[in-house]
């Protein structure tokens, strides 16, 4: 049986790194976070944790036939070509306010974050 | 965690290519955002289209194997399967009406 349950998370360093990133990114951009701060929180936790593993912060909702192959030719790194160039970010992180989801907040605090990858 | 069953590399075949009513796979990952916005939608399908078609989950960082065979890239991804050939499929967080509309066409 596959669960989430033994997904690991990302170090704290990584955690901050992108959790500043993406406050500041959202700004710079004129994007806002998702009206659900859990799909927030689980995308910068996959952000830091690919940045961990893969030295690069790997788009996490998409399939890699290789990740190492994938982080090193950058394309999906965050920000992601479709991001930079069309503000499209299918992962949900960063989204136009005319989208349906967006919300509010550009900030999300490191606690916040924990708060929902803890338990997923 | 959800009700619809988690299929691995190993069952798919069987869960899925060999059911005898349509079966909808969710294509999901750990640390995707929209998965779990698209979590409880197909929850809600799996109820409400409860006996006519079956409704399972692969993890495509567990099972490599099946996420490549069909080609999988942005996630979520949802498929049907009928007859065990793939006959559609929708990507991203989508609304339930999205999701039934296009079950209803295999039924």
């Amino acid at each position: 049986m596959n669960t989430q349950d033994k997904t690991t998370q990302a170090s704290d360093k990584s955690l901050e790194v992108l959790r500043q990133f993406a406050e500041t990114y959202a700004k710079r951009t004129d994007t806002y976070f998702c009206v659900d701060p859990g799909v927030t929180a689980v995308v910068i936790e996959g952000l830091a944790k690919h940045k961990d593993d893969l030295g690069a912060p790997l788009c996490p909702c998409r399939h890699y036939e290789d990740k190492e192959a994938e982080a090193a030719a950058a394309y999906w790194n965050c920000p992601c070509v479709p991001m930079r160039e069309r503000k499209e970010c299918h992962c949900m992180l960063f989204l136009t306010p005319d989208n349906d989801f967006a919300g509010e907040q550009q900030d999300i605090s490191f606690d916040d974050i924990r708060g929902f990858t803890n338990h997923s | 965690m959800s009700a619809a069953a988690q299929v691995t590399d190993s069952t798919f075949d069987q869960e899925v290519l060999q059911s005898e009513v349509p079966v909808l796979v969710d294509f999901w990952a750990p640390w995707c955002g929209p998965c779990r916005m698209v979590a409880p939608v197909v929850d809600e399908i799996a109820a409400q289209f409860e006996g006519k078609v079956k409704v399972v989950k692969v993890n495509t960082d567990d099972n490599p194997s099946i996420a490549s065979k069909y080609a999988i890239r942005s996630i979520p991804t949802l498929m049907i399967f009928k007859g065990g050939q793939r006959v559609d499929m929708v990507v991203g967080a989508v609304p339930k009406t999205t999701l039934s509309n296009t079950l209803e066409k295999y039924l």
